[in-house]
């Protein structure tokens, strides 16, 4: 559903993401990895068009939508949380869900079913007890799961989630396995995660996609990306493999 | 029995009295304000209809700032394109009010089109620094195009509107009930348009707009919407003002104009639409208190806006919430 093709971008001398390409289809659950400045958040910047890549092509059901605005490349279904939590620290959690289903389903959509939409979802990430806290008053964890939450809400085909599990509890972690899986499954998202966990990484996804200095350094299984030598290299430093 | 009176005055707090307190105050404003010429000098009626139309210019600005989060500096000028061109259309082209009124308010807002298109893509200080510059060159052409708007000398010989039916609105007592009439309408549109769906997107537009992007929203289109509502308000009152005041002066739609919209709002607490509506009454009072003293006029205006916004930066709203007041 994805197909990424010579994606290139440079700040100034730095490339930041080199040459890079990669396709993803329905239903998987794909992680990008990689050490930091990798290149892996500029990324999902690139797909979703907060950035205008200097070289290669994002397409999405075959349709090319390169250097298409944020908002455009939202609706063709590509949905999204930030690396930094970012939110709308005045509204409740109904109301900040809401806006997401006001997006999906346009402002003069039936009221009834863009609450029934912010309940459905709020119910599935467990937000209930929450629902009438404002967003400000709440933890770095809530936070992360309204904007999850606000992103469910549009309904995408394919969701980027960037390092959402960074700053969880082991406890947290697990449930936030279990969830992404479900969305996945019942609700038929695809997955993109940026992520450092690789406790998580291993369990979640069935193909890993290692990024360093903003090349792909391999691809494959979590098993076969666990054993692969470049990537053990680029984590722990060379010699490190050999020993 | 005692139980039993307890709980008449828990129902009354509870289901009848917020309701009333809520309404109450809003009725016997609008009933002082209709009374308002049978009992003021009419000195004070004209300051409450320029007071009226301020605060119709600051709650549609209100929209803009307060919901959408875009600083401008540009009411005035809109205020001003209004004013012009209905008593341009009525004075030298014989048009009617009715008739020059809607095709002024339709032309402020094709002109705040074609302004916010370009400018808004610019942000904060910047589309900020734009509209004032707009503003600027609103006022000279008013000042410089003698032929078209009378430039300094002024522009005279505006006609009040055209009686409806019996209704004149020859007095000023008239004039003023129109106002009144046309704020009270006004409010209500904004604020159904800010409670809608629309209006909680522009809220979300406010707070974070690059979340706002990244979620479908077309954040462009909506902040040209508030710009252009915005401003299609200023334009009307501005026709109001025209045919109330029936003389223009380029100075009254000089930079100063447009930047007591911006402080009657900051004052009233911006976000609120109410908030504009109080700061206007009080700062046109104030400000016409004030007249006794033309040395220290904005001396003490300054000084009284600095400490509002030292001691309660959301305006009035902020200190009106703070005291519990609801």
């Amino acid at each position: 559903m994805l197909k990424v093709t010579g994606l290139t971008k440079s700040f100034g001398k730095l490339v930041a993401v080199n040459n890079l390409s990669f396709t993803v289809s329905e239903g998987e659950r794909v992680a990008i990895i990689g050490p930091n400045g990798a290149g892996k958040t500029t990324t999902f910047n690139l797909i979703t068009g907060h950035l205008k890549p200097d070289r290669g092509v994002v397409e999405f059901y075959g349709k090319n939508i390169t250097g298409l605005k944020p908002y455009k490349i939202c609706r063709a279904g590509i949905g999204r949380t930030f690396q930094i939590v970012r939110s709308f620290p005045n509204f409740t959690v109904f109301e900040h869900v809401l806006v997401g289903a006001i997006s999906r389903y346009g402002p003069r959509a039936q009221m009834d079913l863009l609450k029934n939409q912010t309940e459905n979802v709020i119910q599935k990430l467990g937000l209930n007890a929450k629902k009438n806290t404002i967003v400000r008053n709440l933890t770095i964890v809530d936070k992360k799961r309204v904007e999850l939450a606000t992103a469910l809400a549009l309904k995408p085909k394919l969701l980027l989630l960037d390092e959402l599990m960074a700053g969880l509890n082991p406890a947290e972690i697990d449930e936030y396995i279990e969830l992404l899986k479900r969305i996945n499954e019942e609700d038929g998202i695809t997955l993109i995660v940026v992520e450092h966990v690789m406790r998580a990484v291993m369990k979640l996804c069935n193909r890993i996609i290692v990024m360093h200095y903003g090349k792909k350094l391999a691809e494959g299984t979590p098993m076969e990306i666990s054993t692969n030598r470049d990537v053990i290299e680029a984590y722990l430093g060379e010699g490190v493999a050999y020993a | 029995m005692a139980g039993h009176n307890k709980n008449n005055i828990y129902l009354k707090k509870s289901l009848f009295y917020p309701r009333a307190i809520r309404f109450l105050p809003i009725i016997i404003t609008i009933v002082i304000l209709i009374m308002l010429p049978l009992y003021a000098s009419s000195y004070i009626v004209f300051v409450a209809a320029i007071a009226l139309l301020y605060a119709m210019v600051a709650a549609g600005y209100d929209v803009l700032l307060g919901y959408t989060g875009q600083l401008s500096f540009c009411q005035g000028a809109f205020y001003g394109i209004g004013a012009y061109l209905s008593a341009i259309l009525t004075v030298n082209y014989g048009w009617s009010f009715w008739q020059a009124m809607p095709i002024s308010v339709l032309f402020v807002g094709l002109v705040s089109a074609i302004i916010g298109y370009p400018a808004l893509r610019l942000r904060g200080a910047y589309f900020a620094v734009t509209t004032f510059f707009l503003a600027h060159f609103v006022y000279l052409i008013f000042l410089n195009e003698v032929s078209l708007t009378g430039g300094p000398l002024g522009f005279r010989g505006i006609r009040p509107p055209e009686p409806i039916g019996p209704l004149s609105f020859e007095s000023m007592a008239n004039g003023y009930l129109l106002i009144l009439f046309s704020f009270i309408i006004i409010y209500a549109l904004l604020r159904k348009f800010v409670n809608s769906n629309v209006g909680l997107i522009l809220k979300s537009i406010e707070q974070d707009d690059i979340l706002a992007e990244s979620m479908g929203i077309n954040t462009a289109a909506y902040k040209l919407l508030s710009f252009v509502i915005s401003a299609i308000v200023a334009g009307y009152a501005g026709t109001m003002f025209a045919h109330f005041f029936r003389l223009l002066h380029p100075t009254t739609f000089s930079w100063f104009l447009s930047e007591m919209v911006v402080i009657i709002t900051l004052v009233g607490g911006v976000g609120t639409l109410i908030g504009p509506v109080l700061g206007a009454g009080i700062v046109t009072f104030i400000l016409e208190f004030l007249r006794f003293a033309p040395e220290i006029r904005y001396v003490g205006w300054a000084i009284a806006l600095i400490a509002i916004l030292m001691f309660e930066p959301k305006g009035l709203m902020g200190l009106i919430k703070r005291i519990g007041v609801r």
